[in-house]
């Protein structure tokens, strides 16, 4: 017989692809438990949502768009795709964010947004992370896995801002705040390592 | 009601071309649809996919240009209706999602079938296929939560149940063991032969998208499942083909399968909860009611038989899709152990059966044992979701069988 295909789904602590396929399905999770939840439970579930976009939002751009780019022909225009795709995610998730989660409007907006963001999701994992697998690099997407793991802990955890960011934080929503404070986070670790 | 599609004319052939923005159906919400709208629309996915097959074996084996010319006509309308019915599937589902749906039709309309079969035979036949189709929603299910960390209730939505069945693999049969004795075309109820051609299509369905989607996946253990589980869809469509009578002629067989149409797109027109789905579903009627007339035309026309001799004198009662929790469970407790022999069941593992057994395992274990084994380990548990204990205490905490 020949030698079998190595057993097991790559594990996601070593491997970007499957981390950010697994953030999906928790950010699908959180969906979830907006929708069914009411009051200070949806607030709250609606922060962890918010917060966990940021973060993944931000490693990605940070962290897997760069390599996304340079993995193969067309890797440019695969990576302006999905940036087009965020684009439109945000602008949805800014209009909840003005919104109370017992506004009327808000599960409706709220649905809208979860349909862009699988969208988003499915659209990166069948056209931008098929390109990462293929530089069959286990090493490099170790590290991505590493690195996506120390921005997401650098994130602050609730989306309240602190008093240096207030004024920005304003203007911009909790949301653009948390990915100013991954960005950061990203480019101190890189500093650091170098 | 009764309802009697011979005595029904429906649109005429001539008026049934849609043109494109009609076949451009809006895609279903896959977290907020109804689970078996969703199921709904895979098992008539599967019947529309057996009639363009049906139709194109059958102008193959037909000398006569005219008949040609009639199976084109209806065949080419049969395939806008597959397109406008299997584009009722959301392209944000991932593959694995449809899967998991894939098997809660064939669990829950296997269960129903099975309930609803009057014949013994056939009906043994159905229960125990229900069992593995049970197992492989339970397999994948934990494919699911590996991959995607979701959980299958996501899907299935709590209406079908989420434990081990016949383990799935227990479910590799020396292949002729996978043949069962035909029911008998002239003695038979009409109504087992709707049960049987619908329940064959479904499992043909599900043995060619597992065909087909298995090497899209990048996951070593995701591609090795859907080539087991793709095998033992084979099994199964031996199993389910081999109990439609093979002395049917085949002007009989094509108003067979007319008149399944109908009975299921009445069947779920009647139970339909999406108001546009529901619109689809009538409107397909009543291209089937014409389909069914031109098929009793060609058998009156070449088999000199009244098509009324071989159909029932109304529809059945509508088949539907509905929770079986109870039903599984009772099945699981007095079938499980189940396997084949010849066209008969037993219980012990016998000669043929641990052959077929040593060759395929003898290089390692099952994939789908495998990922049990990877779930495990990732999640210190395996996936389920269960009301109430399993109804065999051996696999209540664990789910390697080979500890029984």
């Amino acid at each position: 017989m020949s030698p079998a295909t190595p057993l097991g789904a790559p594990d996601p602590e070593k491997d970007v692809v499957a981390l950010l396929i697994q953030q999906h399905g928790e950010i699908r999770n959180l969906f979830d438990e907006v929708e069914k939840t009411k009051g200070d439970d949806r607030r709250d579930a609606f922060h962890r949502l918010v917060r966990m976009l940021a973060v993944h939002e931000t490693a990605e751009e940070q962290i897997v768009h760069p390599v996304a780019r340079k993995a193969a022909e067309g890797g440019e225009q695969v990576v302006a795709d999905r940036l087009e795709e965020e684009r439109k995610a945000k602008e949805a998730l800014s209009r909840l964010e003005s919104m109370d989660v017992e506004d009327s409007a808000f599960l409706p907006a709220l649905v809208e947004l979860r349909m862009d963001v699988m969208k988003h999701a499915r659209a990166e994992e069948r056209y931008e992370f098929t390109h990462l697998r293929r530089m069959n690099d286990p090493k490099k997407l170790a590290n991505m896995a590493k690195a996506l793991k120390a921005a997401e802990a650098a994130a602050p955890t609730h989306p309240h801002p602190g008093t240096e960011t207030a004024a920005r934080n304003a203007v911009a929503g909790p949301f653009a705040s948390i990915m100013d404070r991954v960005r950061d986070a990203v480019r101190d670790a890189r500093g650091k390592s170098r | 009601m009764s309802f009697n599609p011979l005595e029904q004319r429906g649109i005429p052939l001539d008026r049934q071309v849609r043109n494109w923005r009609e076949l451009n159906v809006a895609p279903l919400d896959p977290d907020h649809c109804d689970p078996y709208t969703r199921c709904r629309v895979i098992a008539m996915n599967g019947i529309e996919v057996e009639a363009i097959l049906f139709s194109h074996q059958f102008a193959r084996h037909c000398t006569d240009p005219d008949v040609r010319q009639m199976l084109a006509r209806v065949r080419y309308i049969e395939s806008q209706q597959q397109k406008a019915v299997n584009w009722l599937l959301p392209g944000v589902s991932s593959v694995l999602e449809t899967t998991i749906a894939y098997e809660q039709v064939a669990v829950d309309l296997t269960a129903w079938v099975a309930r609803a079969e009057p014949d013994p035979y056939l009906k043994q036949a159905y229960q125990f296929g229900l069992l593995e189709d049970f197992d492989h929603l339970y397999r994948y299910a934990n494919l699911y939560e590996l991959i995607e960390h979701r959980k299958a209730e996501s899907i299935v939505d709590g209406l079908t149940e989420v434990m081990p069945g016949r383990p799935t693999p227990l479910h590799h049969r020396a292949p002729v063991d996978n043949l069962r004795e035909p029911y008998d075309r002239s003695r038979t109820d009409p109504l087992s032969k709707l049960h049987a051609l619908t329940i064959m299509a479904a499992e043909q369905q599900t043995m060619n998208f597992y065909m087909n989607v298995g090497p899209t996946y990048m996951e070593p253990i995701a591609r090795q499942l859907y080539q087991e589980i793709g095998m033992i869809e084979e099994e199964h469509v031996t199993h389910y083909e081999s109990l439609v009578d093979q002395g049917e002629t085949w002007w009989e067989q094509l108003v067979n399968h007319e008149y399944n149409e109908c009975y299921l797109y009445h069947s779920f027109m009647e139970q339909e909860s999406d108001p546009k789905v529901k619109a689809l579903w009538e409107l397909h009627l009543n291209m089937e009611l014409e389909h069914l007339h031109q098929a009793c035309e060609l058998m009156r026309r070449n088999d000199g038989r009244e098509p009324a001799e071989i159909l029932a004198p109304a529809l059945p009662n509508v088949l539907t899709f509905e929770p079986n929790k109870n039903y599984v469970r009772q099945v699981i407790e007095e079938q499980l152990d189940l396997t084949t022999l010849g066209t008969g069941y037993v219980r012990e593992a016998h000669e043929r059966f641990e052959a077929m057994q040593a060759a395929l395992n003898d290089g390692g274990p099952a994939p789908s044992d495998q990922v049990m084994t990877e779930h495990q380990e990732a999640f210190g548990r395996d996936y389920r979701m269960q009301e109430g204990e399993h109804p065999v205490p051996a696999l209540r905490e664990d789910w390697n069988h080979w500890n029984r």
